[in-house]
């Protein structure tokens, strides 16, 4: 791990002190255990600031559009992904950026590395390369990584940066498309299904963290904030307009959606945001053959049309 | 304790189209008892929350003047939401009135001084309360000299042009209305605010000017002002930033530590520069 | 006072009688306070709840008014809330911030009926904080985990047991439903030596900090301290002090009521202008305008702090933007004076 982040060091300190960049995004050790933080440096000298461990969660693909300056940017498999995407839409002028792909191993839940704790505050925490080590006021713990993967670092197939100009490490094992968790949602009823999604988001505060970290969301006003004509009701209390706000992000995302789970960790109240995500990940893949991010020659699956594209949400078929 | 948030019903007696392309309209309310307009004393600078039942409220100042009895104006721009359902509205129907709000011109302090009301746009309607009340024969010798300069960018675009043309021949006051750009049968002046401005040249001698239009209006009128020898603390001006609530809790107004809603909209130019430049 | 904990879900059930009775309760993996079905719903074993207990007194949503409008006007129905309420197990930080939130919905001008109505109407149980959290900096900020700010009955947890410090009127009245007994000198040297032993180790330097924030306003510091702010509600919506909010309506037709909502200062929205000008339009200022409305608007205007250090928004950033380092930054900072 630690070979890894003197390499991304290394990358930014040069790209800085040739002037290749004016400014490299990458991650540095955060204020709390188990948390790093989106780091911008300017200079080499604070290249040195830089980290890479399993708490490097964020998609900093966010950060990248429209930008003027010239970036370098630490890329996950996940966020390389949305960087393609996001290029296909224009967003991104490759020629200004540097791509320092790093082969990701998965990041970790905090969230699932507190239920282990049964919410005991963490005040330290050591990663290792397979195991953390947690420490609380009156307990040790140590658990081993891949147990508390965020899920869509667990499910991920894209581990290795699809597009970079540089890759500190060498790539790592990549694993089998499974869908099994959104097979077994779709397996359930109706009801059941609406329950489930009901539940999730009674607990929705509106803070609409999770639009403002997916690296896909960047309409210049949002449909929840427009207010001719209100699509939405702007009322957390209103379950019903919760599923709403989700279920129209989340279409807008289908085909573009690169199952990152930004919006998921970004969630303060912990709201299953993948279920309905990913569903649309497999919809696209299974209805389009489409997966998001991947190739820069692949055409956007919702902004093509083929006379032979099904389409079983208009015609039962 | 009195609820801040409660509308007064308020019946809509004249809906009138002001502007010739038809995006501003001047509503004329009525109050529904004697009781109703006493709860409303209000004063010319200040502004109040119009409600459409079932859309929302938004804020706009009060384009009448108290002297003008058993009734309150206003003239809306159509923007958004409720703007263009008042537009919408047809006469007889009613409307929630929430106010008034915010400070207001101070008119203590301006007793015995010349006034240079200054106007661009449809930001005249507070500035036409201000005059129609120091025109009234009642409080008309408070005051001293009353120089208008009222500009817009067309003839069809200038507000309340019946009352204009009153006081064009009235002699208690110097009306001076502009258009920026030359038009068919508009035989007055022609020239942007800050240019005429600095033509009619008024004399900050015991004077003070109250300004309200567009920002870069505004921005070029200042430097004329401090040319003519205007001090910030002489010169005045009516803030419009996103509000709600207007009663300073909804947080959405402030510049620096000051809320638009409740501690203005009226500022001097001197306690403008004290604060950030968030406006 | 002493009231034992196995009596606690007993005393909450008395109180329901009375009172609607809130505490802390689980959700998923963190606590929330919720209006309690049974005295046994309240956990008393947590560190600080997700979202501050100032949705009881303030309420992410609520209806103001209703209305009907026909050919003979408009009939309007206020809607205020003045349930007599009791908050259990709020913690110390989330008390003082109700000191403060009473300056913002009672100031110069001002009364907000809804809000006053639901205080006047509270009682305040606390409960201090053994094991203050890593995240925790109340002592910088005028609190401390034991401090007594607003609170009707502050409960010390010494064990098994609460030495429970009867604070005012409303929570003598309160505690005449619980099955107490005296505190014994042992017990209250318990206390005494539960306080002494609470240690809040993280800190932050307000010395100055006001003087350098008067004059910082346009200083380059806000560009490179709001950089990762990705502009979301999670800091705002989890702090105890934030009070900001919009008011809508929810009608069909004419018939239907007026709302509001809680709003952030973080949202482009927030403050744009009728014209499409705004005032605050990039996520610097709107980040500057929510650290200069804690650690000087309300200062200005209140002559207090507006942040009671509960740690929230530095656990819900979703990029760990903490609240303790942007001070120390600005801290930091040369100061300059441009305008
Ligand atoms: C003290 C004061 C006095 C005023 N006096 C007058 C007056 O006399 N006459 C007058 O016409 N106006 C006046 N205004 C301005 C008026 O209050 C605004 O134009 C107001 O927004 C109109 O409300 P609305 O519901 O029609 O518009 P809204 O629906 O609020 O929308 C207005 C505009 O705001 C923008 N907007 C709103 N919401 C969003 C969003 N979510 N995202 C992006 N953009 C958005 C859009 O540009 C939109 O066109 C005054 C304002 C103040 C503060
Ligand atoms: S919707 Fe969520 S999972 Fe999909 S790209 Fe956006 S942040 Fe990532
Ligand atoms: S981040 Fe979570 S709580 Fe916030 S708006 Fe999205 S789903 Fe709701
Ligand atoms: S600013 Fe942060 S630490 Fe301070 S009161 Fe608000 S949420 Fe708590
Ligand atoms: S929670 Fe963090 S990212 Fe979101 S607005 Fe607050 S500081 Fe910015
Ligand atoms: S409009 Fe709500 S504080 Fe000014």
């Amino acid at each position: 791990m630690s070979g890894i982040e003197n390499a991304v060091q290394d990358a930014a300190k040069k790209l800085l002190a040739e002037n290749k960049v004016d400014v490299v995004i990458g991650f540095a050790q955060g204020s709390q255990p188990l948390r790093s933080t989106p780091a911008f440096i300017r200079k080499p000298e604070e290249a040195e600031k830089l980290t890479w461990n399993c708490t490097c969660e964020n998609n900093l693909a966010n950060y990248l559009r429209k930008k003027e300056q010239k970036i370098g940017v630490v890329v996950k498999g996940c966020d390389s992904r949305s960087i393609l995407a996001l290029m296909k839409e224009n967003q991104i002028n490759r020629d200004n950026l540097y791509i320092i792909g790093v082969p990701c191993s998965g990041m970790i839940d905090r969230k699932q590395v507190a239920d282990l704790c049964e919410g005991k505050e963490i005040i330290a925490a050591e990663c290792t390369d397979d195991a953390l080590v947690l420490k609380g006021h009156d307990f040790e713990k140590t658990v081993n990584i891949v147990d508390v993967l965020h899920r869509s670092c667990a499910a991920c197939t894209h581990k290795n940066p699809v597009i970079y100009d540089e890759m500190v490490a060498e790539a790592v094992t990549e694993q089998k498309e499974d869908f099994a968790d959104i097979e077994a949602f779709e397996a359930k009823s109706t009801a059941e299904r609406r329950a489930y999604l009901s539940q999730e988001l009674s607990k929705c505060i509106r803070c609409y963290a999770c639009r403002n970290a997916c690296p896909m969301c960047y309409c210049e006003q949002c449909f929840v904030d427009c207010s001719t004509p209100e699509w939405v009701g702007k009322s957390a209390s209103d379950i019903q307009d919760n599923m709403l706000f989700q279920a129209v992000r989340v279409f807008h995302g289908a085909g573009r959606c690169t199952d990152c789970g930004a919006c998921e960790r970004a969630c303060p109240m912990g709201i299953d945001l993948r279920i309905l995500t990913r569903k649309l990940v497999k919809d696209a893949k299974e209805l389009f053959d489409a997966e998001a991010g991947v190739k820069m020659e692949d055409k956007p699956a919702l902004s093509t049309f083929e006379s032979d594209d099904p389409q079983p949400f208009l015609v039962k078929e | 304790m009195n609820n801040p948030y409660l509308p007064l019903p308020m019946k809509l007696v004249k809906n009138f189209t002001e502007t010739e392309d038809k995006l501003i309209h001047t509503f004329t309310l009525e109050f529904q008892s004697e009781e109703d307009e006493k709860s409303f004393a209000y004063t010319p600078g200040q502004f109040a929350e119009l409600c459409v039942f079932g859309k929302g409220e938004a804020p706009f100042g009060i384009a009448s003047s108290p002297t003008e009895k058993g009734q309150l104006k206003f003239s809306v721009a159509k923007v958004g939401v409720v703007s263009t359902a008042l537009h919408l509205m047809e006469e007889g129907a009613t409307v929630g009135v929430r106010g008034p709000l915010g400070n207001s011109f101070p008119m203590e302090d301006l007793k015995g001084k010349n006034l240079v009301v200054i106007g661009g746009g449809f930001a005249f309607t507070t500035l036409r309360a201000l005059s129609t009340y120091i025109l009234h024969p009642d409080n008309r010798a408070d005051f001293g000299d009353l120089t208008v300069i009222y500009g817009a960018r067309n003839p069809g675009l200038l507000l309340y042009k019946e009352e204009l043309a009153e006081w064009e021949g009235r002699s208690d006051i110097n009306l001076v209305q502009t258009i920026d750009r030359p038009a068919d049968g508009w035989d007055g002046r022609v020239g942007f605010i800050p240019a005429v401005v600095e033509e009619v040249a008024p004399s900050a001698e015991n004077t003070v000017a109250i300004i309200c239009g567009p920002p870069v209006m505004i921005k070029f009128t200042m430097p004329v002002l401090e040319k003519l020898g205007f001090k910030p603390e002489q010169t005045i001006m009516s803030l419009e930033n996103r509000m709600k609530c207007g009663i300073g809790m909804c947080g959405r107004c402030n510049v620096g530590s000051q809320y638009v809603c409740k501690d203005g909209p009226v500022f001097t130019r001197s306690q403008l520069l004290e604060l950030p430049n968030e406006y | 006072m002493i009231i034992t904990k196995q009596d606690i879900p007993n005393f909450l059930d008395s109180l329901k009688n009375n009172y609607q009775v809130f505490a802390p309760v689980k959700q998923d993996n963190y606590t929330m306070f919720k209006a309690i079905t049974s005295g046994s719903d309240a956990i008393l074993d947590y560190s600080n709840s997700k979202i501050p207990p100032k949705g009881i007194l303030f309420p992410q949503t609520e209806e103001l008014f209703s209305y009907k409008v026909d050919k003979q006007g408009a009939h309007l129905e206020e809607k205020i809330d003045s349930e007599q309420k009791v908050i259990f197990g709020i913690r110390p930080c989330d008390a003082k911030s109700i000191a403060l939130l009473d300056n913002v919905f009672n100031n110069d001008k001002y009364e907000d009926p809804y809000y006053l109505t639901r205080r006047e109407n509270t009682v305040l149980v606390g409960i201090g904080c053994n094991q203050p959290q890593s995240t925790c900096f109340c002592t910088s900020v005028e609190g401390g985990p034991f401090d007594t700010t607003n609170l009707d009955l502050l409960l010390v947890d010494i064990g098994d047991k609460y030495v429970v410090e009867v604070l005012t009127d409303k929570g003598k009245k309160v505690l005449t439903s619980a099955a107490c007994s005296d505190a014994s000198e042992a017990d209250k040297q318990a206390a005494a030596k539960t306080k002494e032993s609470a240690t809040v180790v993280s800190k932050v330097n307000l010395d100055g900090l006001k003087q350098k924030l008067d004059s910082n306003f346009y200083d380059e510091i806000w560009d490179s301290i709001s950089e990762k702010c990705i502009g979301c509600a999670a800091c705002t919506y989890s702090c105890p002090t934030c009070h900001c909010f919009d008011i809508v309506d929810e009608a069909k037709d004419c018939d239907g009521c007026r709302v509001r909502n809680w709003d952030s200062c973080m949202f482009p929205e927030f403050t744009i202008h009728g014209s499409g000008h705004n005032p605050r339009p990039s996520g610097k200022e709107r980040f500057r305008n929510r650290v200069m409305h804690k650690f000087k608007y309300f200062i200005d205007v209140n002559n207090a702090t507006a942040c009671v250090g509960c740690g929230r928004c530095i656990q819900n950033c979703p990029v760990n933007l903490d609240i303790r380092e942007v001070l120390a930054d600005i801290q930091g900072s040369e100061a300059r004076s441009v305008s």
